[in-house]
């Protein structure tokens, strides 16, 4: 009796929670597909039509799709799937390195990666700035993706995961002549799916979540990434709601697809390496 | 394992020259560049402790660094307790628990910059829904970021709902990993569940939840995006934070020394919070070097 009363809790607990999280991206992806005049005509009186849209229009993605949204959503699909190729490929090298040899400095150096993985990007935002304009970099791809490739999270990541390959396939294949590289690239890596797909996910999401190092990095138009554009637009023409819910939803569903493809490996492999 | 002694140093070449140019590099700029300052016209020349002592002789500073203690010494906690709850909450599978978890990442997809977008329209005091919800159910309509008195504990809201399912994910690994039998047998015994939480669960979940606290602190030290794009730090500098103070230093007034002066007091802060959080890690994880 006392279980059951305990089980409804929880579950009323649940349902509250989740609507508290998903309401405010339902409410902004279907008011996206409303009228712009019907956008707030309903929010300051809440009722059904608040959360129920009357007249349906994809009005406001004809209007983003033909202004500058699309550049913006190219330059932040480049950026991101250039960082996560480089960055598995990076990051799945110097993991494999860890794991696999033993080599002067090595707890040295991991002790750096593991500094690297626990100071958040943005804290060198400002001095990056500094470099990246001596170096004449600003308003480049460069800037806004070499800086992303090598992360400690990414590394330790892969290093846990090598290592728990056993070693003697290693040395097995280091017997019948296979040089390193031909070990990481045609053994190691393949064997790797879950891992890489949780790696690409993580430097997928904090790819495209960058806002503070893209603001200052680019101020041309043509790099503006998608969360610089929008954050711009709801400045720059406050009036033009339907554009900009247009563009916030575009933004949110572009992240959440690969999100959910991949979020039941996320969960699996994060769990399985704080276990470790 | 055995290997010509070059070859592991060619595996991590790549990324440690990644590391040295875009992390470690920024960090010895940053110190040097907040020893200099501008003359008249506009040549760098060095000023020793200057910047450093013009920060510490300007209230407006101290007024900053005060607004972002109060405002990592709620939300931390905060954000680690709501991260607990959700983990709780997903920890026993049931059959629908699985869509739950989904639902508890979701916000994670929406960035910090559209996270504050959102909430900015949601929370408007004239348009939002939010206050036609709170007049529908009888309150009174708040004004939320428009008012010093609510800027902050807002904002910590809503970070928090950008944040706690992210934090989630760790915590409800350590649950995961702590033994069934074990409340099993305290339930045997006639516990009941809040003696168990209690009892057994928190005293296990010290590691996990020290660990999020630490790198929650970190996060939350340089929380930028919501403070220039929906309050720039008003009203009243009631949510002018470090982080807000450095970017205007930079880019508003151009004054690069004080600028890094301040990312140096930001680096030294992060790299404290970074150096107990390793300690945390590596007393867990043995093997780890």
């Amino acid at each position: 009796m006392k279980a059951s009363a305990l089980a409804i809790a929880r579950h009323l607990a649940l349902v509250l929670v989740a609507t508290i999280l998903l309401l405010p991206v339902y409410w902004l992806i279907m008011s996206a597909f409303r009228p712009a005049d019907d956008i707030f005509r309903y929010a300051g009186e809440f009722g059904l039509a608040t959360l129920l849209p009357r007249r349906l229009t994809l009005e406001n993605f004809h209007q983003i799709f033909a202004g500058t949204f699309p550049r913006a959503l190219f330059n932040s699909l480049f950026v991101c799937t250039a960082t996560v190729t480089l960055g598995v490929l990076v990051n799945s090298m110097a993991g494999f390195a860890f794991a696999v040899f033993d080599f002067p400095f090595r707890r040295a150096l991991f002790i750096i990666v593991l500094l690297s993985f626990m100071m958040p990007f943005e804290s060198i935002v400002i001095p990056l700035y500094t470099l990246v304009r001596t170096l004449h970099w600003t308003d480049t791809y460069a800037a806004l993706i070499l800086p992303e490739v090598a992360g400690g999270l990414i590394i330790f990541l892969f290093r846990q995961f090598f290592a728990g390959i056993p070693r003697e396939i290693y040395e097995a294949a280091r017997v019948d002549g296979a040089s390193w590289w031909q070990i990481y690239w045609q053994m190691t890596l393949p064997l790797s799916g879950p891992t890489i797909a949780t790696a690409s996910l993580m430097m997928f999401i904090h790819q495209w979540d960058a806002f503070f190092w893209p603001l200052v990095a680019t101020s041309s138009a043509d790099l503006a990434v998608v969360q610089v554009a929008i954050a711009r637009n709801m400045t720059l023409e406050q009036a033009n709601w339907g554009a900009l819910f247009a563009s916030a939803s575009t933004a949110v569903i572009v992240a959440a697809v690969p999100f959910f493809i991949l979020q039941r490996s996320y969960v699996r492999v994060v769990a399985v390496q704080a276990d470790k | 394992m055995h290997a010509r002694r070059w070859i592991p140093y060619a595996f991590l070449a790549p990324a440690f020259i990644g590391l040295v140019i875009f992390r470690f590099t920024p960090i010895c700029l940053a110190l040097s560049g907040s020893f200099f300052g501008q003359s008249i016209r506009g040549a760098s020349i060095f000023v020793g402790l200057k910047n450093y002592a013009e920060l510490i002789g300007d209230p407006s500073f101290w007024s900053t660094v005060s607004t972002t203690l109060i405002f990592n010494l709620i939300i931390n906690p905060f954000q680690v307790v709501c991260a607990l709850a959700l983990a709780m909450l997903v920890r026993r599978p049931t059959k629908l628990v699985d869509v739950f978890r989904a639902a508890f990442l979701l916000p994670m997809t929406v960035s910090i910059a559209l996270t504050s977008i959102l909430w900015s329209i949601l929370l408007d005091p004239t348009l939002g829904p939010v206050n036609g919800f709170l007049r529908f159910a009888g309150l009174p309509p708040q004004p939320f970021f428009r008012s010093a008195g609510e800027a902050l504990p807002t904002l910590i809201l809503v970070a928090t709902w950008k944040g706690a399912g992210y934090w989630m994910v760790f915590l409800l690994a350590g649950l995961l990993a702590i033994p069934k039998e074990l409340d099993e047998s305290a339930s045997i015994d006639g516990a009941n569940a809040w003696q168990r939480f209690f009892g057994v669960t928190l005293p296990l979940m010290r590691r996990p939840l020290a660990f999020v606290l630490v790198a929650d602190t970190a996060a939350n030290f340089l929380l930028f995006a919501p403070v220039y794009i929906v309050t720039n730090g008003g009203p009243n500098d009631a949510t002018h934070l470090l982080m807000f103070e450095a970017y205007q230093s930079a880019f508003a007034f151009l004054n690069q020394g004080r600028s890094l002066a301040i990312s140096t007091i930001i680096l030294v802060i992060i790299l404290a919070i970074a150096l107990v959080e390793l300690r945390l890690f590596r007393s867990d994880d043995g093997s780890a070097a």
